[in-house]
């Protein structure tokens, strides 16, 4: 505690603050909303329809790729190979826009909590952060994701699909079932702790030395946060892979 | 450090969780930002995924009707090459036989020409000389007359012309 009330003391300059589990409260009738996560999600999303509007305003199609198009054909074709390695080449193309969109809203999410000084914008409650550190966020990109597999799987395999918690023995049938919800709880508090934390590291060097040295860290941040984005599309991919095969698929990978 | 950040982020916890907040505050935020979230993947399948999805179809499609077009008309030429150059060969051989032919021609024309240039020779040559053995013998039988006469004359002048006749 003298430690924390030390703490407080350098709370008092305001170079560096910590907030942790202190939301911006919007009241919808009845309903509690988290302000600081839509706003800076708005921005994010606002900054992908503007990328996704610069990079097809002018479509060439006979000529090389140029300027931003050209930036925004690399990102489809890294995404379309993601979900053609996870899914298949058959039938990975619908589920592009789902993983796409899952990759680059998380990376421009971490990114733009990384890199964008939120912090200096003053709201009422709470601070601007990116919107994966957020608990709602990623539980809804988590479940969302277990929604897109069950989907997967019963429009490709109809009730057949079932069988998969029978397969290969039905001795896994609890396993099997506990699967279904690992899957979304190991992939949002993956995203989340690991936004979070970064945030916090970064925070509290911050903190205690405000120069110079937080910069490596930052640069781990970066990374971690791109790789973040990488293995929660990856995942997804895999998981819907997975229920459009079936288990028997799985061996031949 | 570690120890201070848990300490601390305890410590915001207990703060803010008598606020109603905290680390794993579930509320509508989470359904909503489902929502928005299916709501971002429609609107970017259409302004993102789909017209950049067909540019990149249509130009792999593009590239492969370049190639394919390209490797036939390079086929096309080269068959153009082989026919254009058996009919230089053709026309080369033809040529030669038509020199040979006329060169034959030619000396059969010259031969020809000879031979009759020998044969009037020979034909003139032939008429020269009956036409010489004719004068001969004309003059021969000239001669003959006279040389009756003379030795008449002479058996006239030795006998006297009594005698002779």
């Amino acid at each position: 505690m003298e430690i924390l009330d030390g703490l407080s003391l350098f709370n008092t300059f305001p170079l560096a603050e910590l907030e942790v589990g202190k939301h911006f409260y919007w009241e919808i009738g009845n309903f509690q909303l988290h302000g600081q996560v839509f706003l800076t999600s708005w921005f994010v999303i606002a900054l992908l329809i503007v990328a996704a509007l610069a990079g097809t305003r002018n479509i060439q199609v006979q000529t090389a790729p140029k300027g931003f198009q050209n930036l925004m054909e690399y990102a489809l074709e890294f995404i379309q190979d993601l979900a053609k390695n996870q899914i298949g080449e058959k039938e990975y193309r619908p589920w592009v826009p789902f993983i796409g969109t899952l990759f680059l809203f998380i990376f421009v999410s971490n990114w733009s909590g990384a890199l964008v000084p939120w912090k200096l914008l003053e709201i009422p409650g709470g601070e601007l952060a990116a919107p994966t550190n957020d608990i709602n966020t990623t539980v809804a990109l988590a479940l969302l994701t277990s929604l897109a597999y069950f989907y997967a799987g019963f429009s490709k395999r109809g009730l057949g699909y079932l069988k998969k918690y029978i397969e290969p023995t039905p001795i896994l049938l609890p396993i099997n079932i506990l699967e279904d919800f690992t899957k979304p709880l190991s992939l949002s508090f993956r995203l989340f702790g690991n936004i979070l934390a970064d945030e916090l590291v970064v925070a509290v060097l911050v903190f205690l030395v405000p120069l110079i040295v937080p910069l490596p860290v930052m640069v781990l941040g970066l990374f971690t946060s791109a790789i973040q984005a990488l293995i929660f599309a990856t995942l997804a991919g895999a998981y819907i892979g997975e229920a459009i095969e079936g288990h028997g698929g799985e061996e031949h990978h | 450090m570690m120890h201070w950040t848990v300490l601390l982020a305890t410590e915001v916890a207990e703060t803010v969780a008598e606020e109603g907040g905290g680390l794993f505050d579930f509320d509508a935020t989470l359904p909503l930002m489902a929502i928005q979230f299916v709501v971002l993947v429609a609107v970017l399948n259409v302004l993102f995924y789909k017209p950049l999805g067909k540019a990149l179809d249509e130009r792999e499609e593009f590239i492969r009707t370049k190639q394919q077009t390209a490797r036939d008309r390079l086929a096309q030429a080269q068959t153009l090459a082989q026919k254009y150059e058996q009919e230089l060969v053709d026309v080369r051989r033809q040529s030669q036989d038509i020199i040979a032919s006329a060169q034959s021609e030619a000396q059969k024309i010259v031969a020809g020409k000879v031979q009759e240039a020998q044969q009037q020779v020979q034909q003139q040559r032939e008429a020269t000389a009956r036409e010489i053995e004719q004068q001969k013998a004309e003059a021969f039988a000239s001669l003959e007359g006279q040389v009756d006469a003379l030795s008449h004359q002479i058996l006239e002048k030795l006998l006297g012309p009594e005698l002779v006749r």
